[in-house]
């Protein structure tokens, strides 16, 4: 016999769609009376001791100056962490592009044919995958840039080079008078340069004529800067290293704590981004590679028109991993004294500034630097994906 | 199928209660009571009654050791040796104040710590009291929450170089690179004296850590190491060249009181201690050491009786610190007076007493009197 069939609902401490919502709403109330009560601590605790919560702080002189920067120690705490954000950016930036560059090649050395290309790589993935990034950072200063020669001894070429331990030095430009008018002139020669490509393709699309898109683009950059810089008095010019006393004027120069934390960093990060690059080209199905070769296409070719292409759709969210890796490691910085945001807010500390809220600022700003690389790798890899029907 | 019901009906209670309890659990977590007014500006706090103010002294009896963070590597001041004891001047101060409110002066729970995590320690309770070598200023004093008290070394900055570098003073470093440890007041007074003098300072370049700091200089990273006179006289000491290799320059470019610190708020803690530190001080004014302190004991100066705790017909002196009345007698006896603790761990160094004697000698030393 079967039970009769009933359409009453039934009745409320029973019924399955309350409870469902009754228990959320019981954990939501956990979780935030949980985080009250902590924050509420901490309140308590800073009450009690006198210890400020707030970010006044910032607006006070910082006694911080870092090597390489203008910056002068009566300049606020907020000017300081800004220069110290800057050179996270710099070492980040600089890191990414290099340890890309150098993963990828690794990764396909390691399936090369080559029996002591391949097993270089592997050595190499193998040895530097296993290490502390710490001690990696440590050595690479100890070991390599602080042996480079005294001032004195420095290894010049002309002015055009100086490798010494106060930094490497090579000729830069110089701007007198305003910058932003040079930064517009830049932007304007490059939408000059844009526009004049575009018109190139729209001819050759019309008329079938090679387009030089390339060679005209970049010629009529080069026509507008070059105008733009006798019109305005050439306020752009280029200097030279020199060495001025016990320290290099002129130019721009690399500290050795740049250059070991770059070092360090690329290495480190190659290592893995060449396994994921290994991981990603071996994950491409063999029917790629043979119909490749059916088609007669050379090994290279291959590598850059069909493996690869699919490969780095695979890889993209990994290196992006690494990428955002990179990034938060730079923050090693602290033990070879290279002033990025985490050494800088660690010197605002020990010149008093209060601990928690600063720390709550550093993180913030990690944050917002992970997410803003974040969402640029997310782009890569939409534009990437299989788009399906 | 009910008894599946009946759990999420008690989880679901479970879970209301607990929200109830934290939300009405308003205790601070000092465990005063609730004197301290709703504004976060520290001089409200007038209404301190002698009863609610004992819990840090109290606390530390009650546990039976003293927690006092030191470190672990500087010469001199405090080190690790083969046995695993902390050696040196700021480890025997906190014996100091160990055999001062405990009786006892091996009842120290020694805290290695970090340059940058000195005041974050003593914040969240990880120790008591902070004993290494800190420098007291208006700035920890206010935003670090610390109250230090008498200082036990007057020391300044001072700048080292090579010894055959050209420099002969501070001002003749003009664009230089300088080298410093990191999370101290070093940092900033480097910037500032060399402003004063009309001088920039190229770089300053700081470290965690003093091994690094070493391997930079000698390579020539920068051309001086500015520290206080006190550490670089130890690090001069265990220079891998040699002692000879380096030149401490003459010109001492700060005040650096390095002064023992508690929380702020424990006041009854704060007065111990000061004055398990005068007690040593005090102990050299009268001549006390640990070698004649019992003869002491029999004598006829009032003054050294009350202050050795001597007991007498109407009672034992007892100026309600909360030590027991003969802590200056253990301090002495276990320990010993400022002048035994200074020649054991500093004078090996070179360092002269300078400032650091009686003031009846000309010095910064000056306990007040004892009743």
């Amino acid at each position: 016999m079967t039970a009769p069939a009933t359409t009453a609902r039934p009745p409320i401490w029973r019924d399955v769609r309350y409870l469902r919502v009754l228990f959320q709403a019981v954990v939501v109330a956990v979780v935030t009376g949980i985080g009250l009560w902590l924050w509420n601590n901490v309140q308590t605790n800073a009450r009690t001791t006198g210890i400020p919560l707030t970010l006044g702080y910032l607006d006070q002189p910082s006694d911080i100056t870092v090597p390489g920067n203008d910056l002068r120690p009566t300049q606020s705490v907020r000017d300081a962490i800004g220069v110290g954000l800057g050179n996270t950016v710099r070492v980040a930036l600089a890191g990414i592009v290099l340890a890309t560059v150098l993963g990828v090649l690794l990764g396909i050395a390691r399936l090369s044919t080559n029996w002591l290309l391949s097993r270089l790589a592997q050595a190499y993935v193998e040895v530097l995958r296993n290490v502390p990034l710490l001690a990696l950072v440590i050595f690479s200063y100890i070991a390599v840039f602080l042996r480079l020669p005294r001032l004195e001894n420095a290894t010049t070429v002309g002015s055009v080079f100086i490798a010494s331990i106060r930094g490497v030095a090579i000729p830069w430009y110089r701007i007198e008078g305003s910058s932003l008018a040079v930064a517009a002139v830049i932007v304007l020669a490059l939408a000059a340069g844009w526009l004049a490509a575009r018109w190139r393709r729209r001819v050759n699309e019309a008329t079938g004529q090679p387009a030089y898109r390339w060679t005209v683009g970049v010629a009529t950059f080069a026509v507008v800067v070059v105008v733009a810089q006798i019109a305005l008095g050439s306020p752009v010019s280029l200097s030279g290293p020199a060495v001025d006393g016990r320290r290099i004027s002129g130019g721009i120069t690399m500290l050795p704590e740049f250059a070991a934390l770059l070092a360090a960093l690329v290495t480190y990060t190659a290592s893995h981004i060449a396994e994921i690059v290994r991981g990603s080209i071996q994950a491409v199905p063999k029917g790629q590679v043979e119909a490749a070769s059916a088609l007669a296409l050379s090994p290279s070719q291959r590598m850059r028109l069909v493996v690869l292409p699919q490969a780095m759709r695979i890889a993209v969210p990994a290196i992006g991993n690494q990428y955002l890796n990179l990034t938060k490691n730079s923050s090693l910085a602290v033990a070879i004294s290279y002033f990025e945001l985490t050494k800088v807010t660690s010197v605002s500390i020990g010149n008093r500034a209060p601990a928690v809220p600063s720390f709550a600022v550093l993180l913030l700003l990690y944050l917002m630097l992970s997410l803003a690389l974040s969402a640029v790798v997310n782009i890569a890899n939409r534009r990437l994906e299989l788009v399906e029907r | 199928m009910a008894s599946r019901a009946t759990f999420r009906w008690l989880a679901g209670i479970l879970a209301l209660t607990l929200v109830l309890a934290a939300c009405s659990d308003d205790d601070d977590a000092s465990g005063e009571g609730s004197d301290t007014t709703d504004s976060t500006d520290p001089d409200d706090d007038t209404e301190i009654t002698l009863v609610q103010q004992g819990s840090a002294l109290e606390a530390v009896k009650d546990a039976g050791v003293l927690k006092c963070g030191t470190r672990d590597a500087l010469p001199g001041f405090a080190v690790l040796n083969e046995d695993g004891d902390h050696i040196g001047f700021d480890a025997d101060f906190c014996r100091v104040i160990a055999a001062a409110i405990l009786g006892d002066a091996e009842a120290v729970d020694f805290v290695d710590l970090e340059t940058e995590a000195r005041f974050t320690a003593l914040q969240s309770g990880e120790i008591d009291v902070l004993v290494r070598n800190t420098t007291w200023t208006a700035g920890r004093d206010g935003d670090e929450g610390a109250t230090f008290l008498q200082p036990t070394f007057y020391d300044g900055q001072g700048m080292m170089v090579a010894d055959d570098s050209e420099f002969e003073s501070v001002e003749d470093m003009d664009g230089t690179s300088i080298c410093v440890a990191s999370g101290t007041t070093t940092e900033g007074n480097v910037a500032t004296e060399f402003a004063r003098l009309g001088i920039t300072v190229n770089e300053v370049l700081s470290f965690a850590d003093v091994a690094l700091i070493q391997e930079a200089f000698i390579q020539g990273r920068c051309d001086g190491w500015s520290s206080d006179v006190s550490q670089l006289t130890g690090l001069r000491s265990e220079f891998p060249d040699g002692p000879d290799a380096l030149r401490i320059l003459p010109d001492v470019f700060s005040k650096e009181p390095l002064a023992p610190a508690v929380l702020d708020g424990n006041t009854d803690l704060a007065q111990a201690v000061n004055w398990a530190i005068f007690a040593t001080v005090q102990a050299e004014e009268f001549g006390i050491d640990s070698t004649n302190v019992e003869e002491f004991l029999e004598s006829e100066d009032p003054n050294v009786r009350k202050f050795l705790g001597v007991d007498e017909e109407g009672g034992t002196f007892d100026p309600g610190l909360g030590l027991p009345a003969d802590f200056a007698l253990q301090v002495i006896s276990q320990v010993g007076n400022y002048a035994e603790i200074f020649e054991e761990h500093l004078a090996p160094l070179g360092l002269d007493r300078g400032i650091n004697t009686l003031w009846s000698e000309g010095g910064m030393l000056y306990a007040p009197p004892y009743r």
